[in-house]
């Protein structure tokens, strides 16, 4: 499998692009941070402690607690949990319904790729927010939701990327030897395109994935996305807005964290779009 | 056949693009819950001023003809009223008012990130590898990586509660004073402009490493040009186009910013007003701001063509 062997080259290269190692770091960080973190934390994201109203940040409460005394570091985990899975889901809604319609489009041709996309075209003119917000009317507000609403504003760019890099791939001598042999549209597609398409893609995933983490926030903060109870990064910054001013780590060091995992998955999607971009491969080698 | 062919082809394609695009906000917004006659009369009304209503308005009738109905009347300038918002007023008297601010507060962040972003993209360029190359870069990626209506809250702790700079609420128009509007404007100006003077100076940068290598800079070298001459005549001059480009493409995040940071700011413009129509289920006012919003990011994106055709008359070929 040629996609393998690329990925053991770039885990290689990997080593020696500063930019990627600390991404890749910082990234790993935060995801076993989401996943074993809640479970080391002594506190508990939903029991409310009225002796501990609004304690600024100490040892004992890292990232201070909030107005129901509850512990915002643990809260922080938790939430960046629902927001991290929320964007992994709807990115890769977006990514495989985008890269679908590119696809095709390429591949096909003619009247389908005219029509498809006029239509990336024309969802890629509305400002993203506004593109969520009308979405947001017709299906209610809430998690799935969320999810639709960032693979709306994903598909596009999915569809383009994956368009333009199939129309290069297809002319490609392999593709048209499995042509000649008579190998199902399908197949071809799937076997001997994809693979070759996958790494730019796979950088605009890392990329969207971070971008995404600030589309559900920015939802939920002005009320339009998760709906609390549910913890999620953006609902916790829009509970702290409300007494920002007595208590404002609550919402800066909720966000600070955000930031420092999306760095990180920015991080890690430039130093894997620098090893992956041949020209600039090249530059280095030389 | 040169500029005016291009020009006519582009103008085509954004009406096109706008009438398709007002189509399917119709349609979305046809599709939302909620009867329109319903929430005009409100819970009072009987079943025969409902057909009335539904009858005098065309509600009744196929999508398509509601559609027409309401195109012809916004091309008359006519956006209908507001179900729940500021007392039924005609929703275009509430545009009129609340436009100028959105605009003020997008082009004020746009300035300030071209001017963040042309220094530090620049700078980081022509010394690239070194400090200010790296600090930059640096920089960068963090004004990237941050949402911006947690940027303004920052902004606000430290500019407005701490030192009293500025006020950490509302918003003077500009109709009122040029001056208080670029004073109350501006932290939330440079919460829209942080990320985008990221993106912005990240896209320069790469631009100009990029140009700086190409043959006919490294012969504009030969010819024993001082090197600001060949900086601004052959690498900058062709390096700003891909920057002009992404500028373009930036607007819908522009945007998308403005709607939440309007709301932070308490800043009376169409980010906030369509966020109070989504809540109200004020179909009629989420109608006309998202058409609103449309419109403005496809005249931009019209003016970005033309400049970059101006900058390079091969486009147009």
């Amino acid at each position: 499998m040629a996609t393998l062997a690329t990925l053991k080259g770039l885990g290689r290269e990997l080593r020696h692009n500063r930019v990627a190692l600390g991404g890749f770091a910082i990234t790993s960080f935060v995801l076993v941070a989401i996943v074993i973190g809640p479970s080391f934390s002594p506190y508990d994201p939903t029991l409310m402690d009225f002796t501990a109203i609004l304690q600024p940040p100490s040892w004992a409460h890292p990232f201070g607690t909030n107005s129901f005394g509850i512990d915002v570091l643990t809260r922080v985990l938790y939430g960046a949990r629902n927001s991290f899975m929320i964007s992994f889901a709807g990115v890769s809604l977006g990514a495989i319904v985008g890269t679908l319609i590119g696809m095709t489009s390429a591949y096909m041709g003619k009247l389908f790729d005219a029509v498809a996309m006029r239509l990336v075209d024309l969802l890629f003119a509305f400002p993203i927010f506004v593109l969520a917000l009308m979405l947001m009317l017709i299906l209610g507000f809430g998690v799935q939701n969320v999810i639709v609403a960032i693979a709306l504003v994903y598909i596009p760019n999915f569809a383009r990327m994956a368009r333009n890099t199939t129309m290069v791939v297809k002319s490609e001598p392999y593709v048209q030897a499995a042509q000649v042999m008579g190998q199902p549209r399908l197949r071809i597609m799937v076997r001997e395109i994809l693979p070759n398409i996958a790494a730019p893609l796979f950088v605009q995933f890392t990329v969207g994935l971070a971008f995404a983490i600030i589309i559900e926030a920015g939802l939920s903060f002005i009320g339009l996305g998760v709906q609390p109870p549910t913890p999620s990064l953006g609902v916790m910054m829009a509970d702290g807005k409300d007494y920002f001013h007595r208590g404002p780590w609550v919402l800066t060091l909720t966000g600070l964290a955000l930031m420092f995992a999306i760095l990180g998955l920015n991080l890690l999607g430039d130093g894997l779009r620098d090893l992956l971009d041949p020209r600039l491969r090249r530059r280095s080698a030389a | 056949m040169g500029f005016l062919w291009y020009l006519t082809i582009r103008i085509g394609g954004a009406l096109a693009t706008i009438a398709a695009g007002s189509f399917l906000i119709f349609l979305i917004m046809h599709l939302a819950p909620g009867d329109p006659a319903l929430a005009v009369l409100g819970e009072s009304a009987t079943t025969e001023t409902i057909a009335a209503y539904r009858a005098e308005h065309g509600l009744d009738e196929p999508v398509l003809v509601q559609f027409v109905i309401w195109a012809k009347m916004v091309l008359q300038g006519d956006l209908g009223k507001s179900i729940a918002l500021a007392g039924k007023f005609p929703i275009s008297d509430l545009l009129v008012t609340r436009l100028p601010n959105t605009i003020f507060i997008g082009l004020y962040g746009l300035v300030i990130a071209l001017v963040i972003s042309l220094i530090a993209g620049t700078a980081a360029a022509l010394r690239q590898g070194k400090l200010v190359d790296t600090v930059a870069t640096g920089v960068a990626v963090l004004g990237i990586s941050m949402p911006d209506f947690w940027f303004s809250y920052v902004l606000i702790l430290f500019f407005a509660l701490s030192l009293d700079w500025f006020p950490s609420y509302g918003f003077t128009p500009p109709g009122e004073s040029l001056i208080g509007a670029f004073h109350s404007g501006f932290l939330p100006a440079l919460a829209i402009a942080a990320p985008m003077a990221g993106v912005f100076a990240r896209i320069l940068r790469a631009s100009l490493v990029e140009t700086a290598r190409r043959e006919y800079v490294t012969a504009a070298r030969s010819y024993g040009f001082a090197a600001p001459f060949v900086f601004i005549h052959y690498v900058f001059r062709n390096a700003i186009i891909p920057f002009v480009t992404v500028l373009g493409l930036q607007v819908r995040y522009l945007l998308g910013g403005v709607v939440i940071i309007e709301r932070v700011f308490g800043i009376a413009g169409m980010g906030s007003l369509i966020v109070d129509g989504a809540f109200a289920r004020d179909y009629p006012v989420v109608q006309a701001c998202a058409l609103t919003f449309l419109a403005i990011v496809l005249s931009v994106n019209l003016i970005v063509d033309i400049v970059c055709a101006l900058l390079d008359p091969r486009r147009t070929r």
